[in-house]
């Protein structure tokens, strides 16, 4: 009995590793020829090189203007990030406190959104952004993030503030509070935990996006960081060094929050998943 | 629930709903109904012209277009092939790591990982193993099978399944997270009393866990549908489409439509087709699981 169970362990370990070798090869070849030059890259794809090349990296981050693409994406998805918790806890405080006429029925109309593919609606929404004159117009790119992520947002906010206990409201409102007094000061630092869910989903969701800066971001100065990436790709796609040096700086941010947040992520992941 | 008591005070809260619904109406709901208006008229893009109305004649270009019946083919290719992998492949990942063995969470991190990088990094990770020289090929020389060294993102025979393994190995372990997720919810009594009985790890497996599951599968899969028709970064960063148009997708052969080639009514047509066939997807596979509750 004791053999067999161990002669188990050693298959899942066995499927596990190279399961684990086929997910970690592709990241290890990436960052090895990111320190890499043009002739060891293809050489030898898993040796190390014999003098890192850390000069790839100035390459990519100065030269090929990485370090523009990369500040670009950390104001847009952060001024997206603020805009959409702010203006989805204020529809949730609504949608999760008050009744009135259709409250139910808005709830559901804002979740029509997550129902619809983007390509549906590309045409009309750069119709939109082509007739107000907001091509190049970075605030417009922000509203349209805050626009496709508001319907999640709306969701896991509004369901996170119906289980806050309202005594503390309550409490408030004799107090005198005012409603915005109550949303500002009780309410907002109570839905932190759902704030900081979506505020990751939100921040990744905009630093990965392409499909919106590629259509109404043509200046270069202002795209961001995986659209300058498949730039750099298309003006010096065998600069192979330098580019992989690219990837590992576009990565390296969403690389940094899941490890900071990995509970977070797969919590609120499976949470999004399981409430549909 | 607090009742308002006052008009005034109830109009002020109600302005709280008013930013949120403004950007949605405008960015999400106007052009959800403005697509169904772009896919019933003839239009250039060009601001001066008027757009004539030429009924279902975009949806019959379409259909009758050799490159969107390839495009549809690829997609359900797509479709199957991440559906029969991705669900699979991540319950098994999501029953080894959920017995804690020895180094589990680097495990589940290193599966779950590429699921937050973007699908541009990612496809052009892939791409520089793929090419012609790459390492891929490289790999295949080295252990001794040279014969099957092939231009993979070039060579039409191959192309589109490449970029299929990518998206596979690229959102399997979203799949796993939300299956590790739903194992924490079967209570451990019921496989201790299975064990007690005389059941196998196996028969547990098939037995317990998938039974359980069944829900959480069901919907990984229904996710996995409508993932694999909204595929577009992948495709964009690996081929552009190509080699001749052999790559596309509905979704890539609707940006090229209607923003390169400024057909903006076969465009919103590919649009619309797109989400009809995610709405399809849903229904289908809510009947399907729908029944199976029934039996």
């Amino acid at each position: 009995m004791k053999k067999k169970i161990n002669g188990q362990k050693i298959i899942m370990y066995v499927l596990l590793i190279l399961t684990a070798s086929v997910f970690a090869a592709p990241m290890l070849f990436t960052l090895l020829s990111s320190i890499k030059n043009k002739v060891e890259i293809f050489a030898d794809p898993f040796a190390l090189p014999e003098i890192p090349q850390w000069g790839n990296y100035a390459e990519a981050w100065t030269n090929a203007n990485m370090s523009h693409y990369f500040l670009n994406s950390v104001i847009q998805a952060g001024a997206t990030v603020i805009v959409l918790a702010i203006v989805s806890s204020m529809a949730a405080y609504v949608l999760s406190r008050f009744q009135f006429k259709w409250s139910k029925g808005m709830l559901l109309f804002f979740m029509v959104g997550m129902m619809v593919p983007v390509h549906t609606v590309l045409v009309p929404v750069s119709y939109i952004i082509g007739a107000l004159n907001l091509k190049n117009n970075v605030a417009a790119l922000v509203m349209i993030y805050v626009a496709f992520n508001l319907p999640f947002s709306i969701l896991v906010v509004t369901n996170f503030m119906k289980g806050v206990n309202k005594s503390l409201e309550e409490a408030a409102l004799i107090d005198g509070a005012s409603y915005f007094q109550i949303y500002r000061y009780v309410m907002l630092p109570m839905t932190v935990p759902a704030l900081s869910t979506i505020s990751i989903f939100n921040f990744l969701g905009a630093w990965n996006n392409i499909l919106f800066p590629l259509l109404f971001i043509n200046d270069k100065k202002l795209k961001p960081i995986a659209l300058g990436l498949l730039n750099f790709n298309g003006e010096r796609g065998s600069d192979y060094g330098p580019l992989m040096a690219a990837i590992v700086i576009t990565v390296a941010v969403p690389l940094v929050i899941y490890l900071l947040f990995q509970e977070k992520v797969e919590g609120g992941l499976a949470a999004g998943a399981v409430k549909e | 629930m607090i009742t308002i008591k006052s008009k005034k005070t109830k109009m002020g809260v109600l302005l709280f709903i008013v930013p949120a619904l403004v950007i949605y109406l405008l960015f999400q709901i106007i052009p959800i109904i403005g697509s169904v208006y772009f896919s019933l008229v003839n239009w250039n893009g060009i601001a001066g012209s008027t757009p004539q109305f030429v009924g279902l004649q975009n949806y019959i270009a379409a259909f009758k277009s050799a490159d969107f019946i390839l495009a549809l083919k690829n997609m359900a290719s797509m479709v199957i092939i991440s559906v029969l992998f991705h669900t699979p492949i991540a319950l098994l990942m999501a029953v080894a790591i959920n017995t804690k063995c020895k180094g589990y969470r680097l495990f589940k991190a290193l599966f779950f990982v590429p699921t937050v990088f973007p699908l541009t990094a990612v496809g052009l990770m892939w791409y520089f193993i793929f090419m012609p020289t790459g390492s891929f090929n490289s790999l295949l020389e080295a252990v001794g099978l040279s014969s099957l060294v092939t231009p993979w993102l070039v060579e039409p025979s191959t192309a589109m399944n490449t970029i299929i393994f990518v998206n596979v190995w690229a959102g399997v372990g979203y799949y796993m997270v939300i299956i590790l997720a739903g194992l924490t919810t079967i209570p451990d009594d019921v496989y201790e009393a299975a064990a007690i009985d005389g059941a196998t790890p196996v028969k547990r497996f098939f037995h317990i866990t998938i039974p359980m599951l069944k829900p959480i599968l069901s919907m990984c899969i229904l996710m996995d549908i409508i993932g694999s028709v909204k595929v577009f970064d992948l495709v964009f960063a690996m081929t552009g489409g190509g080699p001749n148009g052999l790559t596309n997708l509905p979704t890539t052969l609707m940006y090229n439509e209607a923003f390169k080639y400024n057909h903006y009514g076969v465009g919103s047509a590919i649009g619309i087709i797109i989400m009809l066939i995610c709405i399809a997807g849903t229904l289908g596979s809510n009947f399907l699981t729908g029944r199976k509750k029934d039996v």
